[in-house]
């Protein structure tokens, strides 16, 4: 779209304008040393004191520099990325999500990061496979130097399995399909408890007065466009995928019938009372919170949150696969983050050392013993597992499923503002009932103009 | 300090039996003299109110991203503009909220004057019904947004409490405008209230008095003699709030964000979101020229039916 | 807008409160309509302030606990943790036991920040309103009233019309992320203030200006030593309305002024806002920081309450 380019055009010029109006900046001088104050954003609060540690030990490391970190919730994330951009504010060093990178790189607000991997001695056989090469630009260079992976499973509350007469081994073996749910919407309906006490799967069960949903929900987070903890696993298990090609791809499939059928289902939950209403779940309350306060018996969510569910006193949780789709396969998306500097930058020496010191071992080794994230080294990786077993949580689903293959790339696309923009709202419509999943297939339409003049 | 003493004269040049050489003396002198006066907010109205209208008016017409010069594309933006089903959800939006909003502030407001004026002088609760006024917007908005939440909020947990059912006040279509417009309210009630209760002071008491005398009831005097005295006042209370209303963009800021789907997109949120985060800022303009045009057309219209300019006291 | 600009001639209404009412000439007999006036009169009072206790009582609150009390009236499982977050006195790890995120608020900066902000606009504001409010109200010359009705066309602009253009303005002349760049579209002029001053001054007695020509004071002279003491107490009015109003203003430093070093409490709050952990919000560390926020401006109320209640009663009355 006309518009799309344009303001893309503004992106890539923005970053002289920075230049220009910020006189007296650090300039590009090559030789100096590593010295100075940067900004870094992320978003997860949960990974602060990690990174922290590493900036820390970092500027011990490099006297004279300074890393001051800034967190923003992530559903405020890019478009306080974007507000800063045109309020000439940016950080110079950001938290990078796949799906987001491709635009900002194509406009020239990233700097390309090749020299970093060269000067850091970097070899990205060492690292999780399939995760340095998502962060390759259309025009082959590199604009983020991984650090992380993830992929999702099924988090479960194991009161509530043993209460229903289940165990964590009757998990392993669901199928879902998108006309009956399968034997993973039996799981879900048989744990789901109104006020009177009556099961899900009984007769006279209250769906309007749930005391436990048998399934969490988790609000906007790309709940539209990329579903990635909440409809990913039913879509892709049914043989979908999200565009014509990945990275990059110019078509999306959101008109599918396998989206659309996999949306409908997973919306008829609602109906059902097995999984909350939008509404409610797009409260004040996050699904985490929900989870520790009893209200859920399962959740699926991703591998950076699994921490955080086992925090909750009085709660005992595990982790369990995601269910088999009418494929017969179970597929979870595997993503994972990088670190990225702006061109805005005015000192991208540090920054790009920065960057390069995040994804290599001193601080993924950091990382991983704050057991909250896998980093995107193999080495620390495994140190990650075992700081995670050593804290009571077993997170082999997680490696199992890479292990196995049974994952799929995150989206990786231009425009994916634009996508959530259309998505977002599309998909929010349909699950409070405002509008029927049919309607999508208008989302759809829009989505693919975006690209249409490409 | 004492109060000034009221002169109805119109402004006039003020020597007294000056000669005329000396009299086109003072005038020149008098003329350089205001325009100097007037000479920094002269340059400030310039800069910022008409210089930007202009440009505003041309960006309007333009294909506009900030950073590269606007190319004119003609009508283009206003005509995406009459089939932009989401710039007429905001203008929607933002009406039933100024509808909501308003009728409730001046009902309340009124009330409260009202009853301050029967019951009290006391500062103290002058005091502390205009403190929400005090404080910001956002601030208001954020104490709202937890007293409403559906799970950790008080409101919900007295609802729950008397066996109702929960609401989601923030995430359901129908309850995302009248919550938003019912925090403005609570903002605002007590400053419109102090407004309107200025006006009651300054409403003699003796006509009450001979209202008393001739046997009306609080509800009679309030109907025939509070109201219509009270007209222009109120007329000019509703200018300034019905304006100001339409100006709603903090308290969605930091609550909903035009959501759930599009039921608090208000137009200046919608602006905004347009021209900051999608770099449309022709588009951007041409939406608040059309809100402009609205705002004068509707101004005037509201002018004429309350007559505000005649007060019934003569 | 006629009718604004025909407005009736200023009544004074500080004269209201200050000269002795009559009083009523017995006690007021106690009715069952006065008691429910008063009731009424207490419900909203009470609801007026309830947002503000329940900021307190949240503030010390743990806010990892506030889910399993919600309805408790007093802090539930008290702490100053959320204190402590905001004010960056915790680390991280703390915050995040806490539920809080490892945001934190700047206080005494945003503080200053604020406080230059409000200030200097105020100031600069009532002045130049005030001088130019003289020339149309006081002075003859050729174009005066041109230039007011241009003036008070102004006051139909909405906002959001001039705002992109203002900030396109400010951009070029590379003052984004400077006090300037916040402060300069108010400082000059509002039509408000223009407007409102000039409908006092109008109404200043012309004797005691006249007997300062004679004197041989020039304008400069009469505008200081004569229409600003005689009109003090708009202007009072005008300077405490214009702090208030700049004090709480979101949305264009949010636009100009989000960078550290000038962002004002309000733009605080709203980037505090969006720095929500993972969990879902830090609801006692938020009610914290609001009202730490709003702690400055409650004070001037403190100190200034009279003065404040009569500037907006007198602001009505034009």
């Amino acid at each position: 779209m006309k518009k799309t380019t344009r303001a893309l055009a503004l992106l890539a010029a923005m970053p002289l304008l920075a230049l220009t109006a910020c006189s007296g900046g650090g300039g590009g001088d090559a030789d100096a040393a590593a010295a100075g104050s940067i900004t870094y954003w992320l978003w997860d609060s949960n990974q602060q004191p990690a990174y922290q540690q590493c900036a820390t030990d970092f500027e011990a490391a490099n006297p004279g520099a300074s890393i001051k970190i800034e967190q923003y919730g992530y559903d405020d994330y890019f478009q306080t990325l974007t507000t800063s951009l045109v309020g000439g504010n940016a950080p110079d060093v950001i938290t990078n999500h796949p799906s987001f990178f491709p635009q900002l790189a194509s406009t020239g607000q990233l700097l390309a990061l090749d020299d970093v991997v060269e000067s850091e001695g970097i070899n990205f056989d060492d690292y999780q496979a399939g995760i340095p090469e998502l962060w390759v630009g259309e025009d082959g260079d590199r604009y983020g130097m991984p650090k992380d992976w993830d992929t999702v499973a099924t988090i479960y509350n194991a009161a509530y399995l043993t209460e229903g007469g289940l165990t964590p081994e009757s998990l392993v073996n669901l199928d879902w399909n998108p006309e009956d749910g399968g034997t993973w919407e039996d799981t879900i309906a048989h744990l789901s408890i109104d006020k009177n006490g009556v099961r899900g799967d009984e007769a006279g069960y209250d769906p309007q007065n749930v005391e436990v949903y048998g399934l969490g929900l988790k609000s906007k987070s790309g709940i539209g466009a990329f579903g990635q903890t909440q409809w990913s696993m039913y879509a892709l298990s049914a043989g979908w995928e999200y565009s014509d090609k990945n990275p990059f791809g110019t078509e999306f499939n959101y008109a599918d019938d396998e989206y659309i059928d996999t949306i409908a289902w997973w919306r008829s939950l609602i109906e059902k009372g097995y999984m909350p209403s939008y509404q409610a779940a797009s409260s004040g309350v996050g699904i985490k919170d929900a989870f520790g306060a009893g209200s859920y018996a399962l959740v699926t969510d991703g591998s950076w949150n699994a921490r955080s569910y086992y925090g909750f006193e009085g709660i005992d949780a595990g982790i369990a696969p995601l269910p088999t789709g009418p494929t017969g396969e179970r597929v979870g998306v595997l993503n994972g983050l990088a670190d990225s500097v702006l061109a805005s930058s005015e000192n991208p020496e540090l920054s790009k050392k920065w960057v390069g010191y995040m994804s290599t071992e001193a601080c993924q080794n950091v990382v991983a013993d704050a057991a909250v994230v896998f980093p995107a080294l193999n080495s620390s990786s495994e140190r990650a597992r075992e700081a995670f077993t050593a804290a009571g949580i077993d997170v082999s689903v997680y490696f199992d499923a890479v292990a196995a293959g049974s994952v799929e790339l995150a989206p990786i696309a231009n425009h994916w503002v634009d996508v959530l923009a259309i998505m977002e709202p599309a998909v929010e419509s349909v699950l409070i009932f405002e509008a029927e999943p049919e309607s999508l297939k208008e989302a759809a339409t829009d989505v693919n103009k975006l690209f249409a003049n490409d | 300090m004492t109060a000034p003493a009221i002169d109805r004269r119109p402004a006039r040049s003020s020597a007294r039996t000056p000669t005329k050489k000396n009299l086109f003396g003072l005038k020149r002198r008098e003329a350089i003299a205001a325009w100097l006066f007037v000479a920094p907010a002269l340059v400030g109205f310039i800069a910022f109110y008409l210089w930007p209208a202009i440009s505003g008016l041309y960006y309007s017409f333009t294909d506009f991203d900030l950073l590269t010069a606007p190319e004119f594309i003609g009508v283009a933006n206003y005509t995406r503009l009459l089939s932009d089903p989401l710039f007429w959800n905001a203008l929607g939006t933002t009406s039933w909220y100024v509808l909501i909003n308003i009728g409730l502030q001046t009902v309340l407001a009124l009330g409260i004057a009202v009853l301050m004026q029967r019951l009290t002088q006391s500062m103290v609760v002058r005091g502390v019904v205009m403190l929400p006024y005090l404080i910001a917007n956002v601030i208001a908005a954020l104490v709202w947004f937890y007293m409403f939440d559906f799970q950790f909020g008080i409101i919900n947990e007295i609802i729950a409490g008397i066996g109702l059912d929960r609401v989601a006040f923030f995430g359901e279509s129908e309850w995302a405008i009248p919550t938003v417009a019912f925090i403005n309210v609570w903002r605002h009630m007590g400053y419109t209230a102090l407004l309107i209760f200025a006006g009651l002071q300054a409403i003699p008491k003796d006509v009450y008095e001979a209202g008393a005398i001739d046997g009306g009831s609080e509800l009679r005097m309030f109907r025939s003699i509070t109201l219509p005295l009270l007209r222009p006042v109120l007329a000019m209370v509703l200018v300034v709030t019905v304006t100001g209303s339409f100006q709603i963009f903090d308290t969605i800021a930091v609550t909903t964000q035009g959501g759930p789907v599009n039921a608090t997109r208000v137009i200046n949120y919608y602006i905004f979101d347009m021209a900051f985060n999608r770099f449309d800022f022709g588009y951007g303009s041409a939406m608040a020229l059309a809100l402009f045009v609205l705002l004068a057309v509707f101004t005037f219209v509201q002018l004429r039916l309350t007559r505000a300019n005649k007060s019934d006291l003569g | 807008m006629t009718t604004i600009i025909n407005a009736p001639a200023v009544t004074a209404p500080q004269e209201l409160d200050r000269a002795p009412r009559p009083r009523r000439r017995t006690t007021p007999k106690f009715t069952l309509g006065r008691a429910m006036a008063w009731v009424a009169l207490g419900a909203v009072m009470l609801i007026t302030l309830i947002p503000f206790y329940w900021m307190l009582r949240t503030s010390f609150s743990t806010s990892t606990s506030l889910g399993s009390d919600p309805g408790s009236l007093l802090p539930v499982d008290f702490t100053f943790g959320a204190y402590e977050r905001v004010l960056g006195l915790a680390t991280p790890a703390e915050a995040l036991a806490e539920g809080g995120s490892g945001a934190s608020i700047n206080f005494w900066v945003y503080l200053r920040n604020s406080l230059i902000v409000a200030t200097v606009t105020t100031i600069g504001q009532v002045l130049f309103c005030s001088m130019a409010a003289y020339a149309f109200a006081r002075l003859q010359w050729r174009g005066r009233d041109l230039v007011f009705s241009a003036f008070i066309a102004a006051l139909m602009v909405p906002p959001i019309f001039t705002t992109i253009p203002n900030f396109v303005t400010i951009r070029e002349l590379g003052l984004l992320n400077t006090y300037a760049g916040i402060i300069l579209p108010t400082l000059l002029m509002t039509p408000f203030a223009i407007f409102f001053l000039r409908q006092f001054f109008l109404g200043i007695s012309r004797e005691v200006e006249e007997a300062a020509i004679i004197d041989g004071a020039g304008t400069l002279r009469r505008f200081f030593q004569v229409i600003l003491p005689l009109g003090s107490a708009p202007i009072v009015t005008l300077a405490i309305l214009t702090y208030i109003t700049s004090w709480n203003e979101y949305f264009w430093p949010q636009l100009v002024g989000r960078e550290e070093e000038v962002r004002v409490l309000t733009v605080a709050l709203g980037v505090f806002r969006s720095q929500t952990p993972q969990g879902g919000p830090d609801w006692a560390g938020l009610m914290a920081a609001t009202l730490i926020a709003a702690l400055p401006i409650l004070v001037m109320f403190i100190f200034l309450g009279r003065r404040v209640i009569n500037s907006i009663g007198y602001s009505g009355v034009k």
